[in-house]
């Protein structure tokens, strides 16, 4: 149960940081922080009192994996916008409106 | 034979072209032809798996509800087909739309890998395998937005894209771990009968977590902010493919999720569903009136038709809960859902790819540039004006039927209210729908020239506009055999 809560306070942070801050490189952690929470939330679904279930497991371990490559990923735009502005920061890219 | 090797297939071909490219470099249409051949492949194994379905696939030794499990309905292989097909006609385009890019290497093996997730999701017979799936078909597709890098718009639009559409992912794995919690598997089939027989709060606890994580991707109203910045970003040919086929991923994953998983007759989200289907078909038809950027345009009319598939969902589900006597109404409504997403997948390809051909003829995306161009490219310029009237749902092409199924299965609840009140927002959006594809076509059609020294594009180009334009047509006349086909996805859907 407190792990269950535990994972989604880390949702809630990640979505937090994501919508206030400016800086690239931070919303990305601040995906991190949700993928992190979601796999918590998936390891403590597992417990049933005796023992934790080992699909959990391997299924958050692939989790993992795909977690780095989005963030890989996400840093490889950082770059690539950060050639073209010369900074890091979300709001240079503002020149898109709905 | 197997499901394996219709996800098997492109992924070799991606590697395979990675491989060639150490050897031969810059060798774009070398490339291309790779693709369309392990394309192909894939189109032969899907020939012969379709005698077969209900089929499902299990790596040896782990059988369900264990391990990895594939599983394929007819809403499975009608959903591949169309991936198939947009893949094959697509790539084709991009032969010579892409030409002058360098890269392309990683352009074709990006998109087979977007090919190969988009199958996946389809036919994957547990929760998690469809999350690793769609995860590969979202990184491709966020590379392939954001393909021509060293331009800002693309690099933004992609950014926009990545962060919002993880976030999204991540939220639809945070309920499939609800689902897991409460069932303690992730097997379909599983689930669905471990499931309890009356409804809990954290059933809808995770409806809603999956109707907005995956809502995402579907571009639902009020998540769809991404997509019009994406289309336009993207190349002609992935615009196409985004808008035909990857934002239907996420409508194939929420109604497979809510409806083989959960069950309309358990849970009632169908109300949920009716208010964001129509909320998202009224914002996206009102927005895309100020757009100038055409393809910012055919964007905001992607969104549009995504709600009237949401809405024909939601029209399902309300019936399966509300009133089962009518349940043959609920039948009615997803055939017509389906048969939308065909049409739209078909139409939208053709719109996107019509408009590619004239912005690599006059390099631009402004709609006042673009007046009078049907003088310069007859043949482009009516294959868009029958995608566009199609869309708009002019009979008699294919997307008036659709459309008319839609209303037809609403108006036979017309005791209820809610239905009602939906008919009427639905028909008057359709209209809307018309006017203002009509007046594109009016813009491209009937004004003088401004382009004066377009051309019309070359075969390569050409060919797969002209295929999708015949494809409008043909499912209209082949029409008792398309409702067959849209009739078994509802039967595969409610059971």
């Amino acid at each position: 149960m407190i792990y269950s809560a535990t994972a989604m306070a880390l949702i809630l942070i990640g979505i937090y940081c994501i919508a206030t801050k400016h800086n690239m490189i931070k919303i990305i952690i601040g995906i991190e922080i949700i993928c992190a929470g979601v796999n918590l939330n998936f390891i403590s679904l597992a417990w049933d009192g005796q023992q934790s279930d080992p699909l959990a497991s391997s299924v958050v371990l692939v989790s993992i994996a795909i977690g780095a490559a989005i963030a890989a990923f996400a840093l490889a735009f950082v770059m690539n916008a950060f050639k073209q502005t010369g900074s890091s920061d979300a709001r240079k890219l503002r020149r898109l409106r709905w | 034979m197997s499901l394996f090797d219709l996800v098997l297939f492109p992924i070799v071909g991606a590697a395979g072209i990675v491989a060639i490219s150490s050897v031969v470099k810059e060798r774009g249409s070398l490339f291309g032809v790779f693709a369309i051949a392990s394309l192909s492949f894939m189109a032969f194994t899907l020939f012969q798996t379709a005698g077969l379905i209900p089929s499902s696939y299990w790596i040896e030794g782990y059988p369900p509800p264990l391990g990895v499990v594939l599983y394929a309905d007819s809403f499975s292989l009608f959903m591949v087909s169309l991936f198939v097909l947009m893949g094959i006609i697509v790539t084709l385009y991009s032969l010579k739309y892409m030409s002058e890019d360098s890269g392309l290497e990683k352009y074709y093996a990006l998109l087979l890998l977007l090919i190969s997730g988009l199958t996946g999701v389809a036919i994957s017979g547990d929760l998690f395998t469809l999350f690793v799936f769609w995860e590969l078909m979202c990184i491709a597709s966020y590379a392939l937005v954001a393909f021509r890098k060293d331009r800002w718009e693309p690099i933004e639009a992609g950014f926009k894209y990545l962060v919002m559409s993880t976030i999204g992912s991540l939220i639809a794995l945070y309920g499939i771990s609800i689902l897991y919690g409460m069932t303690g598997t992730l097997n379909i089939a599983e689930i669905a009968s471990r499931m309890p027989s009356s409804w809990t709060i954290e059933g809808y606890f995770s409806i809603a977590m999956i109707i907005s994580g995956f809502g995402v991707t579907a571009a639902i109203f009020p998540f769809h902010s991404w997509l019009p910045d994406a289309h336009p970003a993207a190349p002609s040919p992935i615009s196409a493919l985004l808008s035909g086929v990857v934002i239907k991923a996420g409508v194939y994953s929420i109604l497979r999720v809510l409806f083989s998983v959960l069950g309309p007759a358990r849970y009632d989200f169908g109300t949920m569903l009716l208010i964001l289907g129509v909320a998202t078909m009224t914002v996206a038809n009102l927005l895309v009136f100020p757009q100038r950027d055409i393809k910012r345009f055919l964007a905001f009319s992607s969104i549009a038709n995504v709600g009237i598939i949401i809405t024909a969902a939601g029209v399902a589900a309300y019936v399966a809960y509300h009133s089962p006597a009518d349940i043959h109404v609920a039948y009615l409504a997803l055939a017509g859902g389906a048969f939308h997403i065909l049409n739209h997948a078909i139409g939208k390809g053709l719109l996107f790819l019509a408009s590619g051909n004239f912005i690599h003829e006059i390099k631009s995306r402004d709609i006042v540039d673009l007046e009078g161009i049907s003088k310069r490219m007859p043949y482009s310029a009516a294959s868009f004006s029958l995608g566009a009237l199609s869309l708009g749902g002019i009979p008699p092409l294919a997307g008036f039927w659709s459309k008319l199924i839609i209303i037809l299965s609403l108006l036979y609840l017309s005791s209820a209210p809610l239905m009602v009140a939906v008919a009427v927002i639905m028909i008057l959006n359709s209209l809307f729908s018309a006017a203002y594809y009509v007046w594109l076509i009016q813009r491209i059609s009937f004004k003088p020239v401004k382009a004066d020294g377009a051309k019309e594009a070359g075969p390569l180009m050409l060919v797969p506009v002209l295929v999708l334009a015949v494809l409008c047509v043909a499912v209209t006349l082949a029409l008792p055999y398309f409702l067959d086909i849209v009739n078994s996805v509802a039967n595969a859907l409610l059971g």
